[in-house]
């Protein structure tokens, strides 16, 4: 019977010391809640691999601040429900960094992420006046709204055209339903403000029939296309630009165009298109130069090399660089274990913080959660992307006079 | 043994009209009611709200659909639609200040005044032809939202909906959600359960294995219809906003678009066709078991330390939950209802059933 006792007393010590480590040793976790099976998954794989890669490195590094981080990826079929249920789920296991890149499940969970005050990333997904950190506290798109990526479009044509828009032409080719539909507010009162004249081109979902707007595109002589679709899209416009002996220069493309659809266009056929973007494309980013040899030369990556081979990858890099950043931020600020307080305190002190040369610099203030909205143009040589602009971060008063509109009505 | 038969004997109307005429049928639904009253007390709040509150509502509105579609016989591809006119009138009301008991209410009657307007025009064609007219409906539904911004609430279509209050009470609690959630369910189910007691069941039954046979049995079969219609879009107006106010917080178009209409559809069909108990287990179904499956596969893969690419992780549960459903429909085409029933059957007489034979 002691014998018995004393076993159960060394068990029970021998329990406590492993719970007791165990909670020393928790690791820092993203939730990674993305839709690897229905609407998005032209960009979630790559981006869930970089984010897995990216961990695997600063693991290898020994993590932040002694310990590891860990990024946890589930699926969510793009359905808002089952978004929640991973949110729920993760928040239990004592997550508080959450990615959705899906719009309909950013929407879903941002009321929840607000009242249990987790942090929600929505890089390019979500509503875009969540940039207004004074109403969403606990919100970060931490990059650019699709409102400001427009507002540089424009700035980039205007300077094409040396500063005059009076006389120009510019065509919006949009899917027909909120993602395509947003930019048009801003794009409206910059053709007020600066004199172009704007011509609307919706496209029914999901963009394979565009016959109507190119033709009539033929007729009307836009000077430059900006185009709001994704995928498959594209290729079908670069058929019917073809069709109608529109010229591929013409075309910028919001951020959601990659080398999969560049090499559906042909790589030659797509020479002179441009895109809008907030990261650096092409493989030859640091960052990912230094995974490569770290982890696939090694045979340790996350997934096929293929796609590291993605300006999605890029994309993934920059989204899952921020949060780490923002991680180890916090450890330096107010030391282990994070909490959702600390964690928020190392967002908003990235300052300039541009993943060594992988994207646009963002500098994060409790107002302003986007980072500054820059974006830049890039061309696609037949080879690879070339920038055709700096960093830019145009018309941002007219970006946060809608965006202040939009947000003020949130609360309502 | 557990259906014990000996001693039921029905003598009078009243006793043999009973919903459930089995002490055993009457005991087990007392016991699941009894169930969910403590539920929130039992079951950890994880489970509560992402799991369990959702599968009330929508099985309140699958129950809905399960009248026009099980009951009247009517293919309905557009509820999601009339839901969704039932959220955002319900929303709107509730911004506007109105108490959200007659948010709700206004919410119902508006579902059910567009539902029966498109059943006007779509029951002049029937099976296959309606099937379509009501999918165009939904089609239109989402344009309308998708270009309303006055309605979805702005550039990017999302609404958020106030505190949800009822009786004076705020309700803000995962356990006051939840009891929402079941009120609203326990209600609908008390409602469909009754139907087909009354001469409403009944006529619509008729109506649904041959309209112009329940026409010369005096059953005016358009006018049944249109009322099927205009119930079930009640029932599907309320269940919309309340999955926005307990659920959600915020409507937004994806959450009523083409293919929630086709789930919901689903929901009905894998359930069982005219049954209750079946469109409770149908949106369990077709609601919870993705995500179960998809948390069941991440762990397995986990336990057995293998390193699965996550893409090709997420898609084995849509597989195993695809064919769940068809194996689910080859044992039992009448649908998870009818084998319930089959299983209630053979207990029944179980351990004498050779006595029959």
């Amino acid at each position: 019977m002691k014998q018995l006792t004393k076993a159960l007393a060394a068990l029970s010590m021998m329990g406590g010391l492993i719970t007791g480590t165990q909670a020393l040793a928790e690791p820092f976790k993203v939730g990674v809640c993305y839709d690897l099976s229905k609407a998005y998954t032209f960009a979630t794989p790559q981006v869930s691999q970089a984010a897995l890669d990216l961990a695997k490195l600063i693991n290898m590094k020994g993590g932040i601040g002694g310990e590891p981080v860990e990024v946890i990826v589930r699926d969510h079929g793009n359905e808002p429900q089952r978004g929640i249920e991973c949110y729920s789920r993760l928040s239990r296991e004592g997550v508080f960094v959450f990615d959705t890149l899906s719009t309909p499940v950013s929407l879903a969970i941002l009321p929840r992420a607000m009242q249990d005050e987790r942090v929600l990333m929505q890089s390019l997904v979500g509503r875009g006046d969540a940039v207004d950190g004074t109403v969403f506290d606990w919100v970060y798109p931490a990059g650019p709204s699709y409102w400001g990526q427009v507002a540089n479009d424009i700035g980039y044509i205007k300077q094409l055209h040396d500063g005059d828009l009076s006389d120009v032409k510019v065509g919006y080719i949009y899917f027909d339903y909120p993602f395509g539909q947003e930019p048009i507010e801003i794009l409206q009162t910059l053709s007020e403000m600066e004199g172009f004249e704007l011509l609307l081109y919706p496209v029914p979902l999901p963009g394979s029939d565009q016959s109507g707007a190119w033709s009539k595109m033929r007729r009307d002589k836009p000077d430059h296309v900006i185009s709001w679709m994704l995928g498959g899209a594209h290729v079908v416009a670069s058929k019917e630009m073809q069709r109608n002996r529109i010229p591929m220069e013409k075309y910028i493309s919001v951020n959601w165009l990659n080398e999969v659809d560049i090499a559906n266009i042909g790589t030659e056929a797509a020479i002179g298109l441009k895109r809008g973007t907030n990261v650096v494309g092409g493989p030859d980013v640091a960052l990912r130069t230094e995974i490569i040899s770290e982890l696939y030369d090694k045979g340790q990556g996350s997934g096929p090399l293929v796609n590291t081979q993605d300006v999605y990858y890029n994309t993934g890099l920059a989204m899952h660089s921020i949060i780490f950043e923002a991680a180890r931020r916090a450890e330096e600020m107010e030391g282990l274990p994070i909490t959702a307080q600390s964690y928020k305190a190392g967002l908003e002190s990235l300052e300039n913080y541009d993943a060594n040369g992988l994207m646009a610099p963002i500098t994060l203030t409790a107002e302003d959660h986007g980072g500054g909205g820059k974006t830049r143009i890039e061309m696609w040589d037949g080879e690879t992307w070339v920038p055709q602009t700096d960093w830019l971060a145009e018309y941002s008063d007219v970006v946060w006079d809608v965006v202040r509109e939009s947000s003020s009505k949130y609360e309502q | 043994m557990f259906y014990r038969l000996s001693g039921v004997h029905h003598a009078d109307y009243v006793s043999d009209t009973r919903i459930f005429k089995l002490p055993a049928d009457r005991n087990l639904a007392a016991f699941i009611f009894l169930f969910g009253l403590v539920a929130p007390f039992i079951i950890p709040s994880l489970y509560l709200n992402s799991y369990i509150l959702p599968w009330l509502i929508w099985t309140a509105a699958a129950l809905g659909l399960n009248l026009v579609t099980g009951w009247a016989g009517q293919l309905h591809l557009g509820y999601a639609a009339v839901m969704a006119v039932g959220a955002y009138s319900a929303i709107h009301a509730a911004r506007f200040g109105i108490p959200w008991e007659f948010a709700l209410i206004i919410g119902g009657l508006s579902s059910s005044v567009i539902g029966s307007l498109f059943a006007f025009a779509a029951l002049r064609v029937k099976g296959l032809y309606l099937a379509l007219t009501t999918l165009a409906m939904q089609f239109v539904m989402d344009w309308v939202l998708t270009h309303s911004p006055a309605i979805t609430g702005g550039s990017h279509a999302s609404l958020q909906s106030p505190t949800l209050a009822l009786l004076g009470q705020d309700i803000t609690s995962d356990a006051g959600y939840y009891y929402v959630a079941f009120g609203w369910c326990v209600l609908v189910t008390i409602f469909m359960l009754n139907l087909k007691r009354t001469g409403l069941g009944r006529a619509l039954v008729a109506v649904r294995e041959k309209d112009f046979a329940a026409a010369i049995l005096g059953v005016n079969s358009f006018y049944y219809k249109i009322l099927a219609f205009a119930t079930s879009s009640f029932i599907a107006g309320v269940s919309g906003a309340l999955l926005i106010a307990t659920f959600f917080f915020l409507a937004a178009p994806e959450q009523f678009s083409v293919n929630v209409s086709i789930q919901v559809l689903a929901m009905v069909i894998v359930g069982g066709l005219g049954s209750v108990i079946g469109s409770y287990f149908g949106v369990a179904l077709i609601l919870l078991v993705p995500g179960l499956v998809n948390g069941l596969v991440v762990a397995g893969s986990a336990g057995l330390g293998t390193q699965i690419n996550v893409e090709t992780l997420a898609h084995i549960p849509n597989a195993v939950y695809g064919a769940l459903i068809v194996v689910v429909l080859l044992i039992e085409p009448l649908g998870l209802g009818k084998l319930y029933g089959n299983i209630r059957d053979y207990l029944m007489v179980w351990p004498f059933d050779q006595l029959r034979k």
